[in-house]
Order: structure tokens, then C-alpha cells, then sequence
């Protein structure tokens, strides 16, 4: 997946919003579906997509803990993925910077 | 039949090769006075059970407990199933305590999850990647009460003896917090559905009214296998943590929350009081 894919992703909704803010405040979040969904005031039918996006992604993963699936932020992947967003910014403006020097 | 350790997913290989079961030893708090009402720390391996009503410093007593295990060399994890861990960064910052950083150096770990996940018995439990990841010898589960609200009433003993001897079986001091609300009254029950007899020990923190003011309380009510200070102490939230101070020498009730002057502080005050006029 490229870095304007991911990013892409990354900006697809609100709730993936959301979703992003409170994993990365909470690193140490592992929880199932539908007790995330209650941790921003949304139900698990509600974020089911997002959640989908962000564990294709590699952002998050999933694990089973006994009968439930839970989801964890997979910290190792989400630095890559912000790295190469990052990055690809960088070039993105440093692309501005030569057009606005040629006008 | 299934036994507690099976039920966890812990083979007796594992107790033997963690080989991290540990005798005789004391854990510190890294509390001074506290230590000293211990004669020296918990015990290693107990289970610590910490109650108290809101407000009364449990957390911070159970943040201090595991910060100070890592300046003292044993990493630590902090298991809360309702405040988000946030906000435990954020208040434990103004503690002066760097969690983010104790994380990223692998030395603590908070986790955020449901009490029934925690008690999960099938397969990979919950705590196993924290455990391979820091190997902490420090536990905190804030709180037990919750675990109250996914279990019936007549499993909660059963589930806590289990969580209680799964970390046992790891060789890590546990300290459980408990929400007791009851002892803002007169009453100085502990837990209703009998939890007090499956800790090795209880720290009670309680508030205490004395002339119009709202005190803080901390009582050692239990230590299996060991002695330890019986005076209720007096201690205060300070901006580097709980600071513990002298015994209410010159109250007794000071338990039901609140305590009467004793008879020979009445009468100083009344000579007290009487010399004042004179002047």
C-alpha cells in the first residue's frame, strides 16, 4: 500500500479519527469490539468498517483471548506507518517548495 | 477436576522453569514509613489487597507501589479496567512519575481492558504478552470491585482466588485495589463477599473527620506470616506521592471516621482552656 493510500485511509472518517486518538493515548488499550466503541460513545456495529480499515492497515491487530477477539494497537507497525506518512509529506511539500520557486 | 493453575493454562513445567517462586524476601513499597510498618515490605509473591473508600489515594498508593519497583530494579504492570490510561499518565506526571517513559524503556506496562477478558481462562491470557515482553515481579489490578460486575456474586471469590493464584503461580506481588465504600460509615467491613481471606494482607485507607476536616487513615489490618505496625497512621497526598505520618496518638474511633478526643487530651484541653482564661 502507498503512502498516500494509507493516508488516505487514515483520513476516510471521523470515527477512524476517533479511533486513531484514543489508541495512541492509549497504547495500553486491549479490549473487544464492541467496549472500544463504548470508549468513544459509539457502538460496535458503528465502527466495525473503521476498525476493519485500521487492522488492514496493520495499525491495529486483533489476538483471542479465549472466546473473544480483541483489538491492540500493533505500536511497532502503527510507527512505520506514521513514518512513511510522514515522509511522504516531507516530499509532498518539498514538491511545493520547488513548484512555488519556478513561479 | 480442574485446578486453578489448568484453568489459567499454566503447566507445572512453567511454575518450575520460571523458577521466579521466591522465599523469605520483601517486596518494598519504596514508602518509608510504610515499609517500616511492614517490618521491611510485603512479603514476595503475596497478594495485597488495598481498600478504601473514593478519593482516598488507592491508586496513587498503587502507582507509587510500582514506580518505586522499578527504581528498586522490578518492572511492573498496571492492569485498570475504567480510568483510561490517559489520565493515569497525565496525574502521575503531576507525581512527578514519567510513565510514557517507563514504557518505552520496558520497565512498565499499563493495560486498559475489561475485567472478564482478564479473567478469560481458555487459551493465551491477557497478561501473557506484558509478562514475556517486561517479566514484571509487580502487579496492580485497579480494581477487583470491578470484577464484581461481570461475575455473579457467588463466583467472585472463586474467579478472584483464581486471578489471585495465576499471578502467584508467576511469582509476582499482586496488590489488588478495592472499592469499599462502607467504610466512610461506621462499619470497617472489607469486602461483603469475603475477598479479605484470600489476600495475604490488607492495607485499609480510610477518611477521617476530625474537627471539621477531612483526614486520611491507613491501617496495615492484615500480614499472614509476619508482623506488623497495628497503629492507624496518618498520611497525606503529597506532590511526590503518599507521605506517611505519626499514629492518631490522642484519638481513639478514629476507625468509625470519627474519632472522640481521649479522656486525657479532654482534660488537657480543658487546663489548656483554663489557663488561657487567666491570662
Amino acid at each position: 500500500m502507498s503512502a498516500a493510500q494509507m493516508l488516505e485511509t487514515l483520513l476516510a472518517s471521523e470515527t477512524t479519527g476517533d479511533l486513531l486518538v484514543l489508541f495512541h493515548r492509549n497504547p495500553g488499550l486491549i479490549d473487544t469490539l464492541d467496549s472500544i466503541a463504548r470508549r468513544i460513545g459509539r457502538t460496535g456495529n458503528a465502527i466495525e468498517e473503521d476498525v476493519r480499515s485500521l487492522v488492514n492497515l496493520g495499525i491495529l491487530k486483533t489476538k483471542r483471548i479465549g472466546r473473544s477477539e480483541v483489538l491492540l494497537l500493533d505500536r511497532a507497525r502503527d510507527r512505520e506507518v506514521l513514518d512513511t506518512i510522514a515522509k511522504h509529506l516531507r516530499n509532498l511539500e518539498g514538491v511545493g517548495k520547488i513548484d512555488n520557486t519556478k513561479f | 477436576m480442574t485446578t486453578p493453575s489448568s484453568r489459567t493454562g499454566i503447566s507445572g513445567f512453567d511454575q518450575l522453569s520460571s523458577g521466579r517462586v521466591r522465599e523469605g524476601g520483601r517486596v518494598r513499597t519504596g514508602i518509608t514509613e510504610l515499609d517500616e510498618m511492614l517490618h521491611g515490605g510485603f512479603m514476595e509473591g503475596d497478594a495485597v489487597m488495598v481498600a478504601g473508600s473514593a478519593g482516598c489515594g488507592k491508586t496513587t498508593l498503587a502507582l507509587q507501589y510500582l514506580v518505586n519497583g522499578v527504581k528498586l530494579g522490578e518492572s511492573g504492570v498496571y492492569v485498570t479496567f475504567e480510568e483510561m490510561p490517559d489520565q493515569i499518565y497525565r496525574d502521575a506526571k503531576n507525581l512527578g512519575w514519567d510513565l510514557r517513559k517507563l514504557e518505552e524503556e520496558n520497565k512498565f506496562r499499563i493495560l486498559c481492558t475489561s475485567p472478564n477478558l482478564l479473567l478469560e481462562s481458555e487459551g493465551e491470557s491477557l497478561l501473557d504478552e506484558s509478562l514475556r515482553d517486561i517479566q514484571p515481579r509487580r502487579i496492580v489490578v485497579d480494581s477487583l470491585s470491578h470484577l464484581a460486575m461481570f461475575v455473579k456474586e457467588s463466583e467472585l471469590r472463586r474467579e478472584a482466588y483464581r486471578l489471585i493464584m495465576h499471578l502467584k503461580t508467576k511469582g509476582i506481588s499482586s496488590l489488588l485495589v478495592w472499592e469499599s465504600p462502607q467504610m466512610a460509615g461506621g462499619s470497617f467491613s472489607i469486602t461483603e463477599v469475603g475477598l479479605s481471606f484470600l489476600v495475604d494482607c490488607i492495607v485499609a485507607l480510610k477518611p477521617v473527620e476530625i474537627e471539621s476536616s477531612l483526614r486520611k487513615a491507613l491501617v496495615v489490618l492484615k500480614m499472614r506470616g509476619s508482623d506488623h505496625d497495628k497503629r492507624l497512621r496518618e498520611f497525606q497526598i503529597t506532590s511526590t506521592g503518599i507521605k506517611i505520618e505519626s499514629a492518631f496518638t490522642n484519638y481513639e474511633g478514629v476507625i468509625t471516621g470519627s474519632p472522640r478526643k481521649v479522656a486525657s487530651e479532654k482534660f488537657m484541653d480543658l487546663f489548656r482552656g483554663a489557663a488561657e482564661k487567666r491570662k
